[in-house]
């Protein structure tokens, strides 16, 4: 925490930028190759701001967050950290820059990467020692700052027993122990569930409290309404700056930079073009103060409830018995209790269950990597107790992991694309045409000869998933598909898997995201290793499930949070619907009033 | 998870082997170690096995997770067993089944040799389950000092050794979610000629080497943003200490190797 030492610093930081930025450019590698990361970049950051950067994969973010914790030194234009005038006409200096860096703290994505010892208080003094402070200062920082992530329960814990959530806070509270005057915080809760990405919210709304400046870079619009400004990038530009009420008013232009607006805003947007007397906004609250004064919600004039459910003609494509399964070393309880469940062929499925609720374990033995312990699994017909069998079911059976642009390792995109299609033993035409499709669908056309490890985190993925669709799969199973992407690379992939499922694909897909599992066919919930509930998204999300789906670390989704908290007494599980619905409400009293 | 490594992990508490500064913790838990090859009698093995319980004892670890840190040797030790049982011939001759021979001296190679290496294998786990990676480091550092003094990079092996034992059960991790996705590509990696599972593997270790890349960029961001800078002088947290009671462990410890050696 930037606290001050004493009053003269205060009005010191009040009056100056703790960054300044001013014709700001710098450019990677050199000759024909040159990439322009940021271009012109000129950004104040006044002392006890909460500065939001948002903008699509490529745009500049990360390298804008690595100049201002001083890691990265621009090639031209003016730099002041921390009150250190760190890159001027010049040119770099060096110890300024140091000095800088030790009022700077930095967080980013991969929590993994960032604590570097084996128990969690010693991580948290890692700053504190390269600082070189007294060791009772150490203790007193460390204890502060575990108690403010609320970890001081795992203080001794090995952090490779930590979910990724805690993970993430220790490392924040390894940047707080520093006290820096500037905490850049990069995407921290994109490799995070949602209950994760909830606590560093907290975190990070506690900290405002304090007066820490915080620039915090996401991909998740919502978060950006807890800051006090919002600045857009786009190919390493300042696109947008302003309030988020004032920023998230550009909805076409953000859509046109790969971004969108959260979601009261879209309902706000969407009730207005419809003909509802609300305001635009982006506040919460707002909006729902003017739908209740608006008109008194009385109940919406509904037909019978159109409730779709998966193709029942059609065989089960997979078949789950009574599965149970424990780890061998783990210490007591099992990671999947009596869990029984059927898909049916052609239909999509959402598993849904916070960390360690047993999905990751089923996902593997859908995919036959593991078979149960008691019960068993049918896929197709085939028992995957069966070792023989087996290995005929991994071409049946498409397995996206998580990340699985981790899976990459050929020296061309059509080679690892290849490696699928091949172990099935294809003639070489036959798997050169499945490529090639596979390439065409998730639209990497062209990149045939490109180092996979060269395209983009985005590309990435595509490419890892190409490498599945292109050995056919009738089953495809994906865990948490869209992690980590940016909201264009997520709606891309949407599309693309939405595509396959309408070829006749059965997709079962793990999510974090409630509103993504209310689009399936059928909503799997896990919770403590054992099947919570079972059905059509209609039946597992309604409002007698609150309470139970959060005691799970779940939740509703938005549209249907949205229409308990107006008092409708309907269902919707999209945006779409709940517009409808709330439109339908607005002619009935009209009527009423008219008649 | 493919590979869990439970040998080595540490376990929190407030012993007084906990306690102990880790150089003097090192230096005896060393000299434990290797006095046990200079076990050769009945008396001598009677003393260093009480010794090792007794440590178990003073380190409030349960019994269960030291011998678990035993069992990845079992086998080892089994092999052992065995070939001293069937091989050595020395003594009178117990039983005697065609070409196989035990004689009282094989039984007793067979014994020996196994027990004493378990009480070597219990003062390695006890070390690892009381010292943090932090003052194993520390401790390393110390007594890599020299090198540092001749211009060699001391400090920087003893943090590379602490991040070593940070990254190991994330590369695991890494390394099983790898092997499960290729073998959804139908990736045969446990089957045909020895060449063939050669060429099975490359996927994965390939695969993982990316992995291990981008955690290197990653972490090396981190260290930066942390002001870590090499070799320059860092703070300590537990500023190392030697304490009356580390010097007495270090008295003690001589005292038994002589003893040992008295018995001998």
């Amino acid at each position: 925490m930037a606290v001050p030492a004493n009053k003269d610093q205060v009005i010191r930081d009040a009056t100056q930028p703790v960054v300044s930025l001013s014709h700001v450019t710098l450019r990677y590698g050199d000759g024909p190759s040159v990439i322009t990361a940021l271009d012109d970049v000129t950004l104040e950051v006044a002392a006890g701001e909460r500065v939001c950067v948002l903008g699509a994969n490529g745009s500049g973010k990360s390298t804008l967050a690595s100049v201002i914790c001083g890691l990265l030194a621009p090639d031209e234009g003016t730099v002041s950290l921390a009150g250190e005038n760190v890159l001027g006409p010049s040119g770099v200096d060096f110890e300024a820059y140091r000095r800088a860096r030790r009022q700077l703290g930095l967080v980013f994505q991969n929590p993994d990467d960032q604590i570097v010892t084996s128990i969690v208080e010693e991580d948290v003094a890692f700053g504190p020692e390269n600082l070189c402070l007294e060791p009772d200062e150490i203790g007193r920082r460390v204890a502060r700052e575990l108690a403010r992530v609320a970890m001081t329960d795992h203080a001794r814990s090995n952090p490779s027993n930590l979910s990724g959530g805690q993970k993430q806070r220790v490392a924040i509270a390894g940047a707080l122990a520093m006290e820096p005057r500037v905490l850049v915080l990069d995407e921290p809760g994109a490799l995070l569930d949602v209950r994760g990405r909830r606590g560093i919210m907290r975190v990070m709304a506690e900290l405002r409290g304090l007066g820490t400046t915080i620039v915090h870079i996401t991909h998740f619009m919502d978060e950006a309404l807890a800051a006090d400004r919002v600045v857009v990038m786009d190919h390493g530009r300042v696109a947008l700056d302003g309030t988020p009420q004032e920023v998230f008013a550009h909805g076409e232009k953000l859509a046109g930079l790969g971004l969108e607006v959260p979601f009261t805003a879209q309902l706000a947007g969407a009730l207005r073009e419809r003909g509802l007397d609300v305001p635009w906004t982006c506040d919460e609250a707002v909006l729902r103060d003017a739908l209740v004064s608006d008109s008194p919600l009385g109940p919406v004039p509904h037909g019978e409830p159109s409730l779709e459910t998966g193709p029942n003609g059609e065989a089960a494509a997979v078949q789950v018995e009574r599965v149970s399964y424990s780890y061998r070393d783990a210490d007591s309880h099992k990671a999947l209790d009596d869990v029984s469940f059927a898909v049916a062929g052609g239909s999509s499925v959402a598993i849904v269950g916070q960390t360690g609720s047993g999905k990751s374990t089923l996902v593997r033995m859908l995919c036959a990597l593991e078979v149960p312990d008691q019960g068993r699994i049918v896929v197709k017909g085939i028992d995957t107790a069966s070792r023989k069998d087996r290995r005929k079911l991994h071409g049946n059976v498409g397995y996206v992991m998580q990340h699985p642009e981790r899976q990459l390792f050929a020296e061309t995109v059509l080679e690892d694309v290849a490696y699928g299609p091949r172990n099935l033993k294809l003639p070489p035409d036959e798997v050169q045409k499945r490529c090639a499709h596979a390439l065409a669908l998730v639209g990497l056309t062209g990149k045939e000869e490109a180092s996979p490890f060269q395209l983009s985190g985005g590309q990435q993925r595509l490419c890892a998933i190409a490498g599945v669709l292109a050995m056919e799969p009738d089953v495809l199973v994906l865990d948490e598909p869209t992690a980590g992407l940016d909201p264009r690379g997520r709606s891309q992939l949407e599309h693309i898997l939405e595509d396959i499922h309408a070829h006749g694909v059965t997709t079962i897909r793990v999510t974090h995201s409630m509103d993504d599992a209310a689009k399936a066919q059928q909503v799997v919930v896990l919770s403590r290793s054992k099947l919570l509930m079972l059905g059509s998204p209609q039946e597992v999300f309604c409002a007698a499930h609150d309470k139970t789906l959060h005691d799970a670390g779940l939740g509703l989704p938005e549209p249907l949070r949205w229409a308990i908290s107006l008092g409708l007494d309907t269902a919707p599980l999209t945006i779409e619907q709940l517009v409808d619905d709330l439109v339908a409400t607005r002619d009935a009293s009209r009527n009423e009033e008219v008649g | 998870m493919a590979f869990k490594l439970s040998m080595g992990e540490y376990w929190p508490g407030q012993s007084f082997l906990h306690r102990m500064d880790p150089r003097a913790k090192v230096a005896c838990m060393l000299a434990l170690m290797v006095s046990v090859f200079f076990v050769h009698t009945l008396p001598q093995l009677v003393l260093s096995w009480a010794v090792a319980l007794a440590l178990i004892t003073l380190s409030r670890v349960p019994v269960a997770k030291v011998l678990q840190s035993v069992r990845p040797v079992v086998a080892m030790l089994t092999i052992l067993g065995v070939c001293n049982l069937l091989l050595v011939r020395a003594g009178q001759t117990l039983v005697s089944l065609g070409p196989l021979t035990i004689t009282t001296g094989g039984a007793w190679a067979a014994v020996l040799y196994s027990l004493r290496l378990v009480a070597a294998v219990i003062a390695a786990a006890l070390l690892l389950l009381t010292t943090t990676p932090t003052q194993l480091t520390d401790a390393f550092d110390a007594a890599l000092a020299p090198l540092s003094r001749i211009g060699l990079p001391g400090h920087e092996l003893a943090m590379v050794f602490s991040l070593m034992l940070r990254f190991i059960p994330t590369l695991a991790d890494e390394a099983s979610a790898i092997l499960d996705a290729q073998t959804a590509r139908g990736g045969a990696l446990a089957e045909g000629s020895p060449v063939q599972r050669v060429k099975a593997v490359v996927p994965v270790i390939v695969a993982l080497l990316a992995s291990s890349l981008r955690h290197a960029n990653g972490l090396s961001r981190a260290l930066d943003a942390r002001c870590y800078e090499g070799g320059a002088a860092r703070g300590h947290w537990h500023p190392l200490r030697m304490a009356t009671s580390d010097w007495l462990a270090l008295v003690a410890t001589a005292a038994y190797v002589a003893l040992l050696i008295a018995l001998a």
